[in-house]
């Protein structure tokens, strides 16, 4: 261990293209990068309810009918699903859930909980609007 | 023909001064790995007819400084995979006439998979954390932590887990993944290093509710 880093003036670094190098360092990098718009959006939302809380119902709907901001919403949306379904297979590639002696598959993690997602939301939809 | 036959035809019809290390050529020493066409592999297990017609880029691993031609050198790692602790500790070693620490096939195939490791670095190489920071303990010296910290036989879960759990240890990955993607013998790092990530902060919970006795 004495001739530890005997070479360290040879290390090579990396370039900020490395993340273009192959097909899954761009997927990784684009699922970090959406986590912008995760934030971005969630800075927007709570900023619509500032209006609603200090104002009223119809200031926060006219926020969100923003021709501007429906635009923003939706491009956040396409990231945001993209953020949970990358993070959804790694769930499942990271714990999978032993079932007799097969263990689940991280696709299986992605359907289901894309699933539970899709129902939670219609619920949270249901309770807050339509009830 | 593998990428190994064409670095020896080199050496031996074109360019004596080429240098690259091999040692088995079928894919267990684990001392033939290089950037072939970008991607970190085995060149002993890389075959050329995969690239019939196209011209092949050989190069030196990713993230390692090089020493001559293909060769890197290893020091960085050799230090992180002494720095685990890669043997079974034990409170107390009983003689060899008590016989052996006994282990049921369950619990072998809690850690089975983690200890076909052959050190070939491929890993390293792909893995862009460990390029921007060569503190990080990396795939393959935490995947044999964890081989380890799961084998039944093991007692020394309180000397690895501040090594695995440090600044640069496990909590430095971001989940890219590709270590996984690119080791030859099957071996999911990434998974290793998640893993540790959960035993580290359901311990880290436990101690925190149950200060006397949380383990």
């Amino acid at each position: 261990m004495g001739d530890a880093k005997r070479y360290p003036e040879l290390r090579r670094r990396l370039s900020s293209g490395w993340w273009t190098a192959n097909r899954h360092y761009t997927m990784y990098m684009v699922r970090e990068w959406t986590s912008l718009f995760v934030a971005l959006y969630s800075l927007m939302f709570i900023y619509g309810l500032s209006l609603w809380a200090t104002g009223s119902r119809a200031d926060f709907l006219n926020f969100l009918k923003n021709p501007a901001i429906i635009g923003f919403s939706l491009i956040a949306f396409v990231f945001t699903m993209y953020h949970a379904a990358t993070w959804f297979y790694l769930l499942g590639a990271v714990a999978p859930v032993k079932i007799g002696r097969s263990r689940t598959k991280p696709w299986q993690a992605l359907v289901l909980n894309i699933i539970l997602l899709i129902i939670i939301s219609f619920l949270a939809i249901w309770l807050a609007v339509l009830r | 023909m593998v990428v190994l036959d064409a670095l020896n035809y080199i050496k031996a019809e074109i360019d004596g001064s080429l240098t690259y290390r091999w040692s088995c050529r079928m894919g267990v020493c684990g001392s033939c790995g290089a950037n072939i066409d970008g991607e970190p592999k085995l060149t002993c297990a890389s075959f050329l007819h995969d690239f019939k017609g196209r011209t092949i880029t050989i190069e030196p691993m990713t993230h390692f400084p090089v020493i001559k031609d293909l060769v890197v050198d290893m020091e960085d790692f050799m230090e992180k995979l002494v720095k685990i602790k890669p043997w079974i500790i034990r409170d107390k070693e009983t003689p060899p006439e008590q016989g052996e620490y006994k282990q049921s096939a369950q619990e072998l195939e809690r850690y089975s998979q983690f200890s076909s490791c052959i050190n070939c670095m491929l890993c390293y190489a792909a893995c862009p954390i460990y390029g921007l920071n060569e503190k990080f303990l990396g795939p393959a010296a935490t995947a044999l932590a964890y081989r380890y910290i799961e084998d039944s036989r093991d007692q020394g879960k309180d000397v690895r887990f501040p090594i695995v759990h440090e600044m640069e240890g496990v909590w430095e990955c971001t989940l890219v993944g590709e270590c996984s993607v690119v080791c030859p013998k099957g071996v999911d790092p990434m998974l290793a290093i998640q893993k540790t990530k959960i035993l580290g902060a359901t311990n880290a919970l436990k101690s925190l509710l149950m200060p006397r006795g949380g383990h």
